[in-house]
């Protein structure tokens, strides 16, 4: 028996609103478009003023960065220059050694241990003996340090960093080969390898 | 039934919107203090040219303090939820693309940090979070607003 309902009206009409899109629901999607093309325009405007900002800010700061960026490398070569006025860049990389040869050189304190690492880190755990001549502020700490390290002309230096993929222990040792002195190498395994093999450390500032 | 669900979903944006709101300030803050290291960390990316390096650098602590101000007062809440979108989005792009390039560096998210592949995993994570934090409250926002012709 055929049902009566498929041959009624009822039912062909709401087939068709099934399958017909709402004509209201278009200009309610542009609507919304648009609102988000106008909100993406509202947060360029957003970026602008917090540029201006920013370059007011900056200004006004004590150590403004310049507009240009310059790396580390750059500023580092900068700061080497109001130590010696032609410094000799060109020389031979420092030489390295492992967490073996430099735990022995700390425990006798038969070395000058140095911590390039920028004074944050410093005062949160450093090799015992280690004195901070952070990369970052390097003219400033090598005024600082020039008593101890002009008195220890006779010790080999070992400085050391992070660890890992760090380079500020490889530009300070450069720098000091450049500054004159003579035995000086790096530790590259870092402070990552030092805190890693469990060995002891200090905390907070030592100049 | 409706004026409860209503009101919870309130309360959800409301929520979300301060929570968010609260890690772009601190963000925002972690980044002004050390400007000079947020500009290494950035440059380790090595996405933006040099020369632009310095301008983002300057402009992105305001750009997070103005997107946690917009959020947390309703009638600019749908212009804030989405330039954090937008950010989180480029944060996440930034990232994404240092990890598949194998780069371990401190994204300087959230101020000064060693390098290293754990944490930019996390921040990753973070920055997932908050564009998803910050689209519920923008379609949430956006979706009543009444129908106007463009």
């Amino acid at each position: 028996m055929p049902n009566p309902d498929l041959n009624s009206r009822n039912w062909q009409t709401s087939a068709v609103s099934i399958v017909t899109p709402d004509p209201a629901a278009r200009p309610q999607a542009r609507s919304l478009a648009w609102q988000i093309v106008r909100d993406l325009g509202r947060v360029a405007i957003l970026a602008i003023v917090s540029l201006a900002a920013g370059l007011v800010i900056n200004r006004s700061s004590v150590h403004p960065l310049p507009i240009v960026y310059q790396s580390p490398e750059q500023r580092f070569d900068a700061e080497l220059t109001t130590l010696v006025a032609a410094p000799p860049f060109k020389i031979a990389p420092a030489a390295t050694v492992g967490l073996d040869r430099f735990r022995s050189a700390v425990e006798s304190k038969s070395a000058l241990i140095l911590d390039a690492r920028p004074s944050l880190f410093f005062e949160q755990g450093h090799v015992p003996g280690a004195l901070n001549l952070a990369r970052d502020d390097f003219a400033h700490d090598y005024r600082d340090l020039a008593g101890v390290l002009q008195a220890a002309t006779d010790k080999p230096i070992i400085v050391y960093c992070s660890g890992g993929e760090c380079h500020d222990s490889r530009l300070v040792a450069n720098a000091l080969l450049s500054l004159g002195f003579g035995n000086v190498s790096v530790f590259t395994g870092g402070w990552d390898a030092w805190s890693a093999a469990g060995l002891p450390a200090s905390k907070g500032s030592v100049r | 039934m409706m004026p409860n669900d209503n009101s919870r979903r309130n309360y959800a944006v409301l929520a979300v919107s301060i929570a968010v709101a609260a890690v772009f300030i601190y963000a925002g803050i972690g980044k002004i203090r050390e400007p000079l290291q947020f500009a290494d960390s950035t440059a380790a990316f090595a996405i933006l040219p040099a020369v632009f390096i310095n301008l983002f650098v300057m402009g992105l602590p305001p750009f997070e303090f103005a997107c946690g101000g917009l959020l947390l007062v309703p009638p600019t809440r749908r212009v804030g939820a989405l330039a954090v979108a937008v950010v989180s989005l480029m944060f996440f792009t930034a990232l994404a693309s240092a990890l598949l390039r194998g780069l371990t560096l401190d994204c300087g998210c959230f101020g000064v940090g060693a390098p290293s592949r754990s944490r930019m995993w996390i921040e990753l994570a973070v920055d997932i979070a908050l564009f998803s934090g910050a689209l519920f409250v923008y379609l949430r926002s956006i979706t009543r607003l009444p129908a106007q012709a463009p």
